[in-house]
């Protein structure tokens, strides 16, 4: 591409003056171009981040100038701050949903990706919770998980698995299961869309090699199908645990962080300390450990993927 | 090679499908009857299906304003997307210096996820007066850097022959862009339209942030706060929850390939 | 070759709005709030100079906001009541009380006609 660009260039070039006035207004007309996205992330991405950092380093109030604090927010989180604790240790048990719904997702698309009548329907049900709002999402798995008359409770009354009624989102032990099980329910069907990609990205030669070989299916498997996969599979890791950090709109809904603080997450107490509480200097210091949290185990997961995961050939 | 039997895998994937449409249709059965409120054992099948709960939710709550401004903010959000990130695709298709350095800032930026910038977001938007509008609630979504990279790889994919060809023939370069790369483009666009769309309306941390007032709520934030008032005590609710969830179910059946193309070559770019 | 217009967004769009249409047709030509039906007493005769009132229902509470009474044949008629959830109840001293007849209407003001009538009963 750059060579050709290049040679098209020389070819196109009458004398060297006016090739340089015409790169120059070809730069200008570039940052022309790239400016307005620019300025978007530069004032809803970059700043930011930086202020961010900046005001976890003060006492600041809305109305007040700021003060320079020092590590104070940092102690007080780390040291004093119970609640930081549980939701970062929730934020990890979040994370679980990641492995679960991967393993889930691969089961699946291994079904629709088999040459069956009507896979395309399958593929449309599973994805079709995907791109619902998590909002709504949230409302309908609170009436599915309710104490009195949510189906759950119904269905394992019904099968006499239990023998008094449980109100899911209420009780301290099984708040966060139910919180993960709505949103695996919600993302499975993109981890299936991705695997789905990776599974038919490998070439069928492979697989008919090693039929002659004499390779069982379950062998084929292990040997050709999972270690190709092994971007997808990754991808869709980095992606779960982006979530973890990221999915606020569910547990809002669902319980507020509730029963007590058993549902909290990192982001979901974020968001109260800020603009319940409006402490915006010690949110900001929670930010600072939400994100950096957040970078090393994404990379860590990039790292694992073989760097496939968040590729982009900057060469090219 | 296909020697094993076939119905095991349909009767698998028969029972997920069941599993995952179930809350659809349990939603859809409460808002028609709302028999089992507070009755138990809840009736499987729906009886007695009338639909006097959109009535309700259409009344109690201001549901066309909702909606209005829902649809603003995503066709404003749409439009932006569609200039800026073709604008910025094309820009990237060029060799110029300072390439890098741009494509090392964007790959930054995505690793940014939006919820780690909120408190300072807020407080930018403050200051730039826009918070209670509609400008405040899109402008933080005016450019996905993920359908940048769906530009760049749409345009990288037209062949350089005709683009010279009209270079020759001394089109400017901005009419290259409009004339020769965009309509050239079209799975690109779609693949914006639809993304962005959905991200702008199922959006509710910037709005539940940002707004105050109950005239300017977009429709997720005016569903949660619906449920804050009334907890689970009215079918209304789950009506109100069926109208929330069909523009994005319909807006995504209607372009459900161009939906998973672009979420598939985005999520490998980043 | 098909025009670009037709395809299924285009189709799904302009049905929507096809539909729309119509209803706010049909909703602006039934909409003028007149509520109408009769009184009967216990043995099903009409009851002319009973008192009616109408509520209206809203999700928390019950407010009354318009009453009238029947005329010779018993008919009452409410117009311009501007609710979409109301509760009718009828009574006459010496002749007894009517249950609370629930109406629902598919949207505010619109017109509907009581098969049934409200029925006293002491």
């Amino acid at each position: 591409m750059a060579t050709e660009a290049l040679s098209a260039r020389d070819a196109a070039r009458p004398r060297r003056r006016l090739f340089r006035r015409q790169r120059h207004r070809e730069a200008a007309f570039v940052w022309c171009l790239l400016l307005p996205a620019l300025a978007i992330f530069l004032l809803y991405r970059l700043i930011p981040l930086g202020w961010n950092f900046l005001l976890s380093f003060q006492f600041w109030e809305p109305t007040k100038p700021a003060e320079f604090a020092g590590l104070y927010h940092y102690e007080e989180m780390f040291v004093y701050d119970d609640v930081f604790w549980q939701a970062l240790g929730n934020t990890f048990v979040y994370m679980a949903m990641a492995p679960i719904s991967i393993v889930a997702a691969l089961v699946l698309a291994l079904l629709v990706d088999s040459r069956i009548r009507g896979r395309g329907v399958y593929r449309t049900i599973i994805f079709l919770s995907y791109p619902l709002m998590a909002v709504a999402v949230g409302v309908i798995w609170r009436w599915l998980y309710d104490g009195k008359v949510g189906l759950f409770n119904y269905i394992l009354r019904s099968a006499g698995l239990i023998d008094a009624p449980i109100a899911f989102l209420e009780t301290f032990a099984t708040a966060m299961p139910a919180v993960i099980v709505a949103a695996i329910w919600q993302i499975v069907g993109f981890f299936m869309i991705i695997l789905l990609t990776g599974l038919q990205s490998i070439p069928q030669h492979l697989y008919e090699a090693a039929s002659i070989d004499g390779a069982s299916r379950f062998r084929q498997f292990w040997r050709i199908t999972l270690p190709l996969l092994r971007p997808s599979l990754f991808l869709c890791f980095v992606i779960g645990i982006i979530a973890s950090f990221t999915s606020f709109d569910l547990i809002y809904v669902m319980t507020n962080g509730g029963p007590g603080h058993a549902t909290e997450l990192l982001i979901t107490y974020i968001y109260k300390v800020a603009f319940t509480l409006t402490q915006f200097d010690y949110a900001g210091a929670l930010t600072v450990v939400m994100f950096l949290l957040f970078l090393g185990v994404a990379l860590l997961g990039n790292l694992l993927a073989g760097g496939e995961a968040g590729k982009v050939d900057i060469t090219e | 090679m296909h020697r094993y039997p076939r119905w095991p895998i349909h009767a698998a994937l028969i029972l997920v499908s069941v599993a995952m449409l179930l809350p659809f249709y349990w939603v859809l059965k409460t808002s028609l009857t709302g028999e089992n409120i507070f009755a138990y054992p809840p009736s499987l099948l729906p009886q007695g299906i009338q639909p006097f709960f959109y009535v309700d939710a259409w009344y109690a709550i201001p549901f066309a304003r909702f909606f209005l401004n829902s649809v603003l903010v995503a066709a404003m959000v749409i439009v932006a997307n569609l200039i800026f990130n073709a604008a910025a695709g094309y820009a990237l298709t060029k060799q110029f210096r300072g390439k890098t350095a741009i494509l090392f800032v964007l790959l930054s930026c995505m690793m940014i996820p939006f919820q780690a910038t909120i408190i300072p977001a807020y407080l930018i938007t403050a200051e730039l007066g826009l918070l209670n509008s509609y400008l405040g609630l899109a402008l933080p979504a005016f450019s996905h850097i993920i359908c940048i990279f769906i530009f760049k790889a749409n345009f990288d994919a037209i062949p350089p022959s005709l683009i010279q060809a009209a270079r020759i023939d001394g089109v400017p370069e901005w009419k290259i862009l409009l004339r020769v790369m965009l309509p050239l483009a079209k799975p690109a666009i779609a693949t914006n339209v639809i993304l962005s769309f959905i991200w702008s309306w199922n959006d509710f941390l910037w709005p539940l942030i940002i707004i105050r007032d109950v005239q300017m709520q977009t429709m997720p934030l005016g569903l949660s706060t619906f449920l804050a008032y009334f907890e689970d005590t009215t079918g209304a609710l789950y009506a109100f929850c069926v109208m929330v969830l069909v523009p994005g179910l319909l807006i995504f059946l209607l372009a459900q390939n161009q939906f998973i193309q672009g979420l598939t070559s985005g999520a490998r770019k980043g | 070759m098909r025009p670009w217009l037709v395809n299924r967004v285009t189709i799904t769009f302009a049905t929507i709005a096809l539909v729309v249409l119509l209803w706010n047709l049909y909703v602006a030509q039934h909409d003028d709030g007149i509520l109408a039906g009769t009184v009967t007493g216990p043995d099903g005769s009409p009851v002319p100079g009973a008192k009616v009132v109408l509520s209206e229902r809203t999700i928390v509470s019950l407010d009354p906001i318009a009453e009238t009474v029947t005329d010779d044949q018993g008919n009452f008629r409410f117009t311009g009541h501007d609710r979409h959830r109301v509760v009718l109840t009828a009574s006459k001293p010496g002749v007894g009380q009517s249950r609370r007849l629930e109406v629902r209407l598919y949207f505010r003001n619109q017109n509907r006609e009581l098969a049934e009538p409200l029925q006293l009963a002491p």
